[in-house]
């Protein structure tokens, strides 16, 4: 017997051009992105710049050697590099599958913000007669710190803690960087990084609405953080690049992409340093901080024999499952960077 | 390479496991008649009015409520007992009615359904959110009572509005519990009802097409909500200008109750799927109408286990749906109390008037939300204990009790700690059923400020 109502329309099509597009495209045009267009284009004037000035170039070669160090074959199309692409566009379908199953930001604030209603009565718009903008400029301020300073502990995390540490190997196993290794993660990575990313907005959100007892205005440009889009437009894509900028003292208190450099080198006394994004007064005071010092001629990656087929989709995805699920109990023995003790055993 | 494609499978498979339903827009109209031996001229099995006729008693009888002149009035009481209790022939439709070029084509309930009432399908149970342990029907019953002689059916003395509790009450004991706890619960078993066989003798739909109209017929949307918006099926339960033309999808220039208008509980959803952050009505209808089309596919046969699990599953939505869209309300008029709370804290007496009247529509959601299959158990008691019997009045007084003659019993009570109660009767529909829409949230500003943080970079690390 004929069906009466059978629904024909692929749905996988509608999926495609209505949720995936859009959420790839929008990585390359939101200003609160890292890689958005903007952002990308300021970094290159920055290397460009930052050639001929510090090599004392014409400005006609520094273009060329900027050029080169961006955008060189060797580098977008390394094999690292094209593994990075396939990770950008696997990982973006699998994080929006997720984000249903994910905690939202206004339960976790709400909560937060009743729990403090809860034990502190009277607390509640203690602030509430100071000048708006006040209340925006600090809130804008403790916004950034905090979540600078969360990403700085989360990372830390992820490279003492081996079983973490096996996850956050896929983003260290990148031998050349470009500015779109910021996708090269494990999504189990990811999704830690968006659980932080939650914890820290609900947190601010409802401490400010808190104590100044209204809504307060983020400040912002082009809908972005003030702070944000500050850190971004002065070249954080170059963090993922081969362009070693270097702030000289003030790598004290703010990272320099050299000092992120520094952090994916694969020599060992530069193992577990900088685990810091705009600010490094973190590492700083976790005394993980190490200056960067012009040409150091780094390498970049995990280096180990296991690590030879290390840009295979397999072995970005699943090798860490292995990996803990395998030997855990090596894995909490073992030092995070000692990898080689671990994968001999799994080969 | 096997690993390659391995691990592109897996990407893969997790694609297909999430994806959204179907979404084809279509019309809870007609199915054909699949039941065996039946030798009658019915060509559409589909078949609701019953439900509408409850519908239209509903709407008639919270109409009667707001009558009262303030004095006992025993004919008003015995008209509102005839829509509530009585199945007597030729009652008029009282509400919804006409307006202006909004034309309803019926003016007469029988016109839709004969002998029908809404007290022989009232939730049975105890009512523990008011004192006195009273069943469904006898609560309506002495609201209606109270009703009659209260000034347009309004105690300012006390602070109740029954047209509002009856109303929302009648929503959660009627049309909830009848769609959640009967049709779409034990009917939809294998021995209930079954699909092989008529409803009842004679009839021209099977147990199970039946079973699952009658339910949809409670919702009380437009046969072709599906390709409505949520403000248009707002508007038409508003009866606003222009809400004729969407509303009328025969297009003879009359609204017919039975398939072109919004009632309670598809406005309700409505109300909270226009704020954009849900989409309750367009889940639980596209559900009714996923279900319709497995029940007419299994043309007149016993129903597979398969079957009956996908209807099973599909109820299950329809249930936690209605049950959000009426926690939504709950949420709503408490942060209605609130903010009336704190308009009268501050010397607004014309606030007083309108507090009552969202009180009665918390009060009546909040014992609506515990009519459903399933006991809410600690939630329920909690819920009763944050707003009680009777709402804080300005002079800090409050009823916390009904006495054997059903009179009143008032005590003191605190506006400061009431407010407070508002505000965790809020956070207690958010933590209980995660509700999204959140009208009139006294947090609100907290989702603006989230939204505007985005969730750009959150994800990103280096
Ligand atoms: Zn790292
Ligand atoms: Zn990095």
């Amino acid at each position: 017997m004929v069906k009466f109502y059978e629904c024909t329309k692929p749905m996988i099509i509608d999926w495609i051009s209505q949720e995936y597009i859009p959420h790839l495209t929008a990585s390359f045009t939101d200003p609160q992105k890292r890689v958005s267009i903007g952002y990308l284009f300021a970094a290159f004037i920055i290397a460009i710049i930052w050639i001929t000035v510090a090599k004392k170039q014409t400005f006609r070669r520094g273009f060329v050697l900027g050029l080169k160090k961006m955008i060189g074959l060797s580098i977008i199309w390394s094999k690292s590099s094209r593994a990075d692409y396939k990770l950008l566009l696997i990982n973006k379908a699998l994080l929006i599958l997720l984000s249903p199953f994910l905690v939202a930001r206004l339960t976790v604030a709400t909560a937060i913000f009743f729990y403090l209603k809860e034990i502190f009565p009277y607390g509640s718009g203690i602030f509430a007669d100071s000048p708006i903008w006040i209340a925006s400029v600090t809130y804008t301020v403790f916004l950034f710190l905090f979540d600078d300073f969360s990403r700085f502990a989360v990372h830390l995390g992820l490279h003492k803690i081996p079983i973490l540490w096996a996850f956050h190997k896929t983003h260290h196993s990148a031998e050349t960087l470009t500015p779109f290794t910021v996708f090269r993660a494990h999504p189990v990575e990811s999704v830690i990084f968006s659980l932080r990313g939650t914890i820290v907005q609900s947190v601010a959100v409802s401490l400010f609405i808190f104590v100044f007892g209204t809504s307060i205005e983020l400040l912002t440009i082009y809908g972005t953080s003030i702070l944000l889009f500050a850190f971004n437009a002065t070249g954080a894509n170059l963090r993922h690049s081969h362009v070693p900028i270097s702030y000289g003292k003030i790598e004290k208190f703010f990272m320099s992409p050299a000092q992120h450099q520094l952090h994916h080198s694969s020599a060992k006394q530069h193992h577990d340093k900088n685990f810091g994004v705009a600010l490094s007064i973190w590492d700083n005071w976790a005394k993980t901080l190490h200056f960067s010092h012009g040409e150091m001629g780094l390498s970049f990656g995990v280096k180990s024999e296991l690590y030879q087929n290390n840009h295979s989709l397999f072995s970005l995805y699943l090798r860490p499952f292995q990996e803990v699920i395998k030997y855990p109990k090596i894995n909490s023995e073992t030092k995070p960077r000692e990898e080689n003790v671990v994968f001999k055993k799994i080969i | 390479m096997t690993k390659k494609l391995l691990a592109g499978a897996i990407a893969l498979a997790g694609t297909a496991l999430v994806l959204p339903a179907c979404a084809d827009p279509d019309i809870y109209g007609t199915f054909p008649v699949t039941v065996k031996g039946y030798s009658g001229s019915k060509t559409n099995s589909v078949a609701y009015t019953g439900q509408i006729a409850r519908h239209v008693l509903h709407d008639s009888l919270k109409k009667l409520a707001g009558k009262g002149n303030g004095k006992p009035n025993p004919a008003l009481k015995a008209e509102m007992m005839s829509y509530f209790a009585q199945k007597t022939p030729g009652r008029t439709i009282i509400a919804p009615t006409s307006k202006k070029k909004f034309v309803i084509k019926q003016t007469g309930v029988d016109q839709i359904s004969k002998k029908k009432n809404l007290a022989g399908k009232t939730y049975k149970g105890n009512i523990s959110g008011m004192p006195n342990n009273m069943t469904g029907p006898q609560l309506i019953s002495f609201w209606i009572d109270k009703a009659s002689s209260a000034k347009k059916g309004v105690d300012m003395a006390n602070g109740y509005n029954y047209p509002q509790l009856i109303s929302k009450f009648i929503l959660g004991a009627v049309f909830y519990n009848q769609a959640v706890d009967n049709y779409l619960d034990e009917k939809m078993t294998a021995k209930k009802k079954p699909n092989n066989k008529p409803y009842k003798k004679g009839a021209y739909y099977t147990g199970k097409e039946h079973s699952w109209d009658e339910a949809f017929g409670y919702f009380g949307t437009p046969a072709h909500g599906l390709s409505l918006t949520p403000k248009q099926l707002y508007n038409i339960a508003k009866r606003k200008p222009g809400a004729e033309k969407y509303a009328d999808k025969n297009g003879d220039g009359k609204i017919d109750l039975y398939k072109e208008y919004t009632f309670g509980p598809a406005y309700y959803a409505a109300g909270a799927d226009k704020t954009g952050k849900t989409s309750y009505g367009k889940t639980i209808t596209q559900a009714f109408l996923d279900g319709r089309k497995v029940i007419a596919n299994a043309d007149g046969k016993k129903l597979t286990k398969a079957q009956l699990a996908k209807l099973q599953g599909l109820a299950k939505t329809i249930e936690t749906n209605w049950e959000k869209t009426i926690a939504e309300a709950v949420f709503k008029y408490a942060g209605s109390c609130y903010k009336d709370l704190a308009a009268i804290k501050s010397g607004n007496k014309k606030t007083l008037k309108k507090y009552i009247k969202h009180w009665g529509e918390l009060k009546g959601f909040s014992l609506a939300l515990q009519a459903g299959r399933k006991n809410l158990g600690e939630v329920g008691a909690k819920l009763n204990r944050l707003i009680g019997f009777g709402p804080v009045m300005p002079n800090q007084s409050q009823v916390n009790d009904i006495d054997s003659k059903g009179n009143y019993v008032k005590g003191s009570g605190s506006i400061d700690n009431y407010m407070g109660h508002m505000l965790k009767t809020q956070k207690l529909m958010i933590d209980a059923f995660g509700i999204k829409a959140r009208m009139k949230d006294q947090t609100k500003g907290m989702d603006a400020m989230l939204k505007k943080l985005g969730s750009g970079s959150s994800a990103e690390n280096d």
